[in-house]
Protein backbone atom coordinates (compact mmCIF):
# COMPACT_ATOMS: atom_id res chain seq x y z
CA UNK A 1 0.00 0.00 0.00
CA UNK A 2 1.22 3.64 -1.12
CA UNK A 3 1.16 5.95 2.13
CA UNK A 4 1.11 9.58 1.65
CA UNK A 5 1.46 12.54 4.51
CA UNK A 6 -1.18 15.48 3.75
CA UNK A 7 -1.18 18.36 5.45
CA UNK A 8 -5.08 20.16 5.54
CA UNK A 9 -6.03 21.56 2.51
CA UNK A 10 -3.51 19.44 0.82
CA UNK A 11 -4.81 16.66 -2.28
CA UNK A 12 -3.55 13.57 -3.37
CA UNK A 13 -4.83 13.11 -7.36
CA UNK A 14 -5.41 9.45 -8.73
CA UNK A 15 -5.21 9.11 -12.17
CA UNK A 16 -6.20 12.35 -14.19
CA UNK A 17 -9.70 12.95 -13.03
CA UNK A 18 -9.73 11.78 -9.45
CA UNK A 19 -8.58 14.44 -6.84
CA UNK A 20 -9.02 13.44 -2.05
CA UNK A 21 -8.70 16.77 -0.61
CA UNK A 22 -7.60 16.53 2.98
CA UNK A 23 -10.55 19.27 4.07
CA UNK A 24 -10.81 19.33 7.90
CA UNK A 25 -9.07 17.31 10.57
CA UNK A 26 -10.94 17.45 14.36
CA UNK A 27 -9.01 14.95 16.77
CA UNK A 28 -9.82 11.19 15.40
CA UNK A 29 -11.98 12.27 12.58
CA UNK A 30 -10.37 12.89 8.87
CA UNK A 31 -12.85 14.95 6.59
CA UNK A 32 -12.26 14.28 3.06
CA UNK A 33 -13.67 15.43 -0.07
CA UNK A 34 -13.29 13.48 -3.48
CA UNK A 35 -13.73 14.99 -6.74
CA UNK A 36 -14.26 12.50 -9.24
CA UNK A 37 -16.21 11.51 -12.59
CA UNK A 38 -19.82 10.86 -11.55
CA UNK A 39 -19.47 7.21 -12.97
CA UNK A 40 -17.10 6.46 -10.11
CA UNK A 41 -18.31 4.44 -7.67
CA UNK A 42 -17.67 5.99 -4.19
CA UNK A 43 -18.46 4.29 -0.97
CA UNK A 44 -17.52 4.00 2.46
CA UNK A 45 -16.16 0.30 3.27
CA UNK A 46 -19.30 -0.48 6.03
CA UNK A 47 -21.34 -0.03 3.37
CA UNK A 48 -19.74 -3.17 1.48
CA UNK A 49 -19.31 -5.07 4.82
CA UNK A 50 -22.82 -4.76 5.46
CA UNK A 51 -23.50 -6.37 1.85
CA UNK A 52 -21.35 -9.18 2.61
CA UNK A 53 -22.77 -9.62 6.28
CA UNK A 54 -26.35 -9.55 4.23
CA UNK A 55 -25.44 -12.18 1.78
CA UNK A 56 -24.01 -14.16 3.79
CA UNK A 57 -26.80 -14.21 6.70
CA UNK A 58 -29.66 -14.50 3.60
CA UNK A 59 -27.57 -17.80 2.39
CA UNK A 60 -28.34 -19.38 5.47
CA UNK A 61 -32.22 -19.23 4.97
CA UNK A 62 -34.26 -22.77 4.67
CA UNK A 63 -37.55 -23.84 3.62
CA UNK A 64 -38.24 -23.94 7.51
CA UNK A 65 -38.28 -20.32 7.50
CA UNK A 66 -40.34 -20.05 3.94
CA UNK A 67 -42.98 -22.02 5.18
CA UNK A 68 -42.93 -20.42 8.82
CA UNK A 69 -43.73 -17.12 6.34
CA UNK A 70 -45.94 -18.60 4.60
CA UNK A 71 -47.93 -19.49 7.69
CA UNK A 72 -47.55 -15.57 9.21
CA UNK A 73 -48.32 -13.87 5.88
CA UNK A 74 -51.62 -16.11 5.42
CA UNK A 75 -52.83 -14.56 8.99
CA UNK A 76 -55.21 -12.40 9.13
CA UNK B 1 -27.92 -30.92 -16.56
CA UNK B 2 -28.50 -32.16 -12.90
CA UNK B 3 -27.69 -30.37 -10.17
CA UNK B 4 -28.12 -31.51 -6.44
CA UNK B 5 -28.87 -29.06 -4.08
CA UNK B 6 -29.41 -29.15 -0.02
CA UNK B 7 -32.54 -27.49 -0.40
CA UNK B 8 -34.15 -28.58 -3.47
CA UNK B 9 -32.73 -31.87 -3.64
CA UNK B 10 -31.74 -32.75 -7.49
CA UNK B 11 -32.70 -30.34 -9.88
CA UNK B 12 -32.68 -30.52 -13.50
CA UNK B 13 -31.49 -26.87 -15.51
CA UNK B 14 -31.44 -26.04 -18.93
CA UNK B 15 -28.30 -24.77 -19.98
CA UNK B 16 -29.40 -21.87 -21.32
CA UNK B 17 -30.79 -21.09 -17.75
CA UNK B 18 -27.63 -20.81 -15.70
CA UNK B 19 -26.90 -16.79 -15.00
CA UNK B 20 -23.37 -15.91 -15.07
CA UNK B 21 -22.08 -13.22 -12.21
CA UNK B 22 -18.42 -12.47 -13.65
CA UNK B 23 -17.55 -11.31 -9.74
CA UNK B 24 -19.93 -13.16 -7.94
CA UNK B 25 -21.85 -11.82 -5.50
CA UNK B 26 -20.32 -9.77 -2.33
CA UNK B 27 -18.62 -12.19 0.12
CA UNK B 28 -19.37 -15.09 -2.16
CA UNK B 29 -16.48 -13.95 -4.97
CA UNK B 30 -15.70 -17.43 -6.05
CA UNK B 31 -19.72 -18.59 -6.94
CA UNK B 32 -19.78 -17.61 -10.93
CA UNK B 33 -23.22 -19.60 -12.09
CA UNK B 34 -26.71 -19.13 -10.90
CA UNK B 35 -30.20 -20.49 -11.29
CA UNK B 36 -33.58 -19.19 -9.93
CA UNK B 37 -35.38 -21.86 -8.75
CA UNK B 38 -39.54 -20.93 -8.05
CA UNK B 39 -40.86 -23.04 -5.30
CA UNK B 40 -44.34 -22.14 -6.11
CA UNK B 41 -45.41 -20.87 -2.73
CA UNK B 42 -47.47 -18.39 -1.67
CA UNK B 43 -44.78 -15.90 -0.86
CA UNK B 44 -43.66 -14.72 -4.13
CA UNK B 45 -40.27 -15.28 -2.80
CA UNK B 46 -37.60 -17.25 -5.63
CA UNK B 47 -34.13 -18.59 -5.22
CA UNK B 48 -31.05 -17.73 -6.49
CA UNK B 49 -29.54 -21.14 -6.40
CA UNK B 50 -25.43 -21.90 -6.28
CA UNK B 51 -24.51 -24.24 -9.33
CA UNK B 52 -20.99 -24.58 -7.71
CA UNK B 53 -22.37 -24.99 -4.18
CA UNK B 54 -25.28 -26.88 -3.92
CA UNK B 55 -25.86 -25.20 -0.49
CA UNK B 56 -25.88 -21.61 -1.43
CA UNK B 57 -28.77 -20.55 -2.48
CA UNK B 58 -30.18 -16.92 -1.80
CA UNK B 59 -34.03 -16.06 -0.97
CA UNK B 60 -35.13 -13.23 -3.44
CA UNK B 61 -38.26 -11.34 -4.73
CA UNK B 62 -38.80 -8.68 -7.11
CA UNK B 63 -38.48 -5.20 -4.86
CA UNK B 64 -41.78 -3.89 -7.08
CA UNK B 65 -44.01 -6.37 -5.28
CA UNK B 66 -43.53 -4.84 -1.49
CA UNK B 67 -42.52 -1.25 -2.56
CA UNK B 68 -44.14 0.07 -5.83
CA UNK B 69 -41.46 3.12 -5.84
CA UNK B 70 -38.47 1.56 -5.88
CA UNK B 71 -36.54 2.38 -8.83
CA UNK B 72 -33.11 1.64 -9.81
CA UNK B 73 -30.72 4.03 -11.18
CA UNK B 74 -27.77 2.42 -12.53
CA UNK B 75 -24.57 4.77 -13.96
CA UNK B 76 -23.31 3.78 -17.83
CA UNK B 77 -20.45 2.03 -16.57
CA UNK B 78 -22.75 -0.14 -14.97
CA UNK B 79 -24.91 -0.44 -17.95
CA UNK B 80 -21.90 -1.07 -19.99
CA UNK B 81 -20.50 -4.05 -17.59
CA UNK B 82 -23.90 -6.00 -17.92
CA UNK B 83 -24.02 -5.28 -21.69
CA UNK B 84 -27.62 -3.63 -21.36
CA UNK B 85 -29.15 -0.26 -22.81
CA UNK B 86 -31.77 -0.01 -20.93
CA UNK B 87 -33.65 -1.96 -18.14
CA UNK B 88 -36.50 -3.31 -20.25
CA UNK B 89 -34.70 -6.61 -20.82
CA UNK B 90 -33.32 -6.93 -17.29
CA UNK B 91 -34.74 -8.45 -14.18
CA UNK B 92 -33.95 -6.84 -10.84
CA UNK B 93 -34.37 -8.98 -7.67
CA UNK B 94 -33.77 -8.08 -4.08
CA UNK B 95 -31.93 -10.57 -1.48
CA UNK B 96 -33.65 -11.29 1.05
CA UNK B 97 -32.70 -12.26 4.98
CA UNK B 98 -35.01 -14.04 6.90
CA UNK B 99 -34.61 -14.91 10.42
CA UNK B 100 -35.96 -17.54 12.92
CA UNK B 101 -38.48 -14.08 13.79
CA UNK B 102 -39.78 -14.02 9.85
CA UNK B 103 -41.25 -11.27 10.96
CA UNK B 104 -37.88 -9.24 11.38
CA UNK B 105 -37.38 -9.92 7.77
CA UNK B 106 -35.47 -7.55 5.51
CA UNK B 107 -34.13 -6.51 1.53
CA UNK B 108 -31.32 -5.53 0.41
CA UNK B 109 -32.30 -2.41 -1.48
CA UNK B 110 -29.09 -1.14 -1.33
CA UNK B 111 -27.48 -3.98 -3.65
CA UNK B 112 -29.95 -5.64 -5.89
CA UNK B 113 -29.54 -8.37 -8.29
CA UNK B 114 -29.65 -6.61 -11.76
CA UNK B 115 -29.87 -9.82 -14.53
CA UNK B 116 -29.54 -8.93 -18.59
CA UNK B 117 -32.14 -11.91 -19.05
CA UNK B 118 -31.07 -12.13 -22.75
CA UNK B 119 -27.30 -12.96 -22.01
CA UNK B 120 -28.08 -14.14 -18.85
CA UNK B 121 -25.46 -12.33 -17.09
CA UNK B 122 -25.80 -10.57 -13.67
CA UNK B 123 -24.13 -8.29 -11.25
CA UNK B 124 -24.89 -7.53 -7.61
CA UNK B 125 -25.09 -3.85 -8.00
CA UNK B 126 -24.11 -1.05 -4.93
CA UNK B 127 -26.66 1.76 -6.18
CA UNK B 128 -25.34 5.16 -5.17
CA UNK B 129 -28.88 6.49 -3.30
CA UNK B 130 -27.55 6.86 0.44
CA UNK B 131 -31.13 6.92 1.35
CA UNK B 132 -31.31 2.86 -0.02
CA UNK B 133 -30.79 0.38 3.32
CA UNK B 134 -29.08 -3.16 3.19
CA UNK B 135 -31.82 -4.12 5.73
CA UNK B 136 -35.22 -2.43 4.58
CA UNK B 137 -37.69 -4.16 7.25
CA UNK B 138 -40.66 -5.11 4.39
CA UNK B 139 -42.66 -7.45 6.02
CA UNK B 140 -45.66 -5.61 6.45
CA UNK B 141 -45.93 -4.50 3.07
CA UNK B 142 -44.97 -7.92 1.61
CA UNK B 143 -48.02 -9.02 3.91
CA UNK B 144 -50.38 -5.89 2.41
CA UNK B 145 -49.46 -7.07 -0.85
CA UNK B 146 -50.62 -10.98 -0.02
CA UNK B 147 -53.65 -10.04 1.37
CA UNK B 148 -54.88 -8.21 -0.83
CA UNK B 149 -53.84 -10.61 -3.70
CA UNK B 150 -55.28 -13.52 -1.67
CA UNK B 151 -59.00 -11.88 -0.66
CA UNK B 152 -59.14 -10.12 -4.16
CA UNK B 153 -59.25 -13.91 -5.23
CA UNK B 154 -61.97 -15.09 -2.62
CA UNK B 155 -63.82 -12.83 -3.88
CA UNK B 156 -63.74 -13.66 -7.73
CA UNK B 157 -64.17 -17.40 -6.43
CA UNK B 158 -67.47 -16.15 -3.94
CA UNK B 159 -69.05 -13.82 -6.08
CA UNK B 160 -72.05 -15.06 -7.33
CA UNK B 161 -72.93 -17.47 -4.00
CA UNK B 162 -72.76 -15.20 -1.26
CA UNK B 163 -72.70 -11.54 -3.05
CA UNK B 164 -76.44 -11.44 -2.94
CA UNK B 165 -77.36 -12.35 0.32
CA UNK B 166 -74.82 -11.59 3.18
CA UNK B 167 -74.82 -7.64 2.16
CA UNK B 168 -78.65 -7.49 2.67
CA UNK B 169 -77.97 -9.33 5.83
CA UNK B 170 -75.20 -7.53 7.37
CA UNK B 171 -75.82 -4.47 6.00
CA UNK B 172 -79.63 -4.00 6.71
CA UNK B 173 -79.34 -3.90 10.90
CA UNK B 174 -76.71 -1.65 10.71
CA UNK B 175 -77.59 0.89 8.29
CA UNK B 176 -81.26 0.29 10.04
CA UNK B 177 -79.97 0.85 13.74
CA UNK B 178 -77.52 4.18 12.70
CA UNK B 179 -80.32 6.58 10.63
CA UNK B 180 -83.00 5.65 13.81
CA UNK B 181 -80.92 7.18 16.71
CA UNK B 182 -78.73 9.92 15.21
CA UNK B 183 -81.83 11.79 13.67
CA UNK B 184 -83.53 11.53 17.09
CA UNK B 185 -80.41 12.62 19.03
CA UNK B 186 -80.20 15.43 16.44
CA UNK B 187 -83.69 16.97 16.86
CA UNK B 188 -83.63 16.59 20.55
Amino acid sequence: MLVLTRKLGESIAIDDHIKIVVVQIKGKQVRLGIKAPKETKIHREEVYKAIQEQNTEASQADLSEISKLTDELQKK
Amino acid sequence: MKISTTRFNELEVDKKDIISFKEGLLGFENLKKFFIVDPGDQTLILWLQSVEDGSVAFPIIEPKIFNPDYSVKLLPAEFASLDLENLNTASVYTILTIPQNVTEMSANLKAPVVINNVLKIARQIVLQDSKLEVRHPMYIDLKKYIVNFTSDDSKRTNITPIADPSPEEIMSPSIKTVPANKPMNKEL
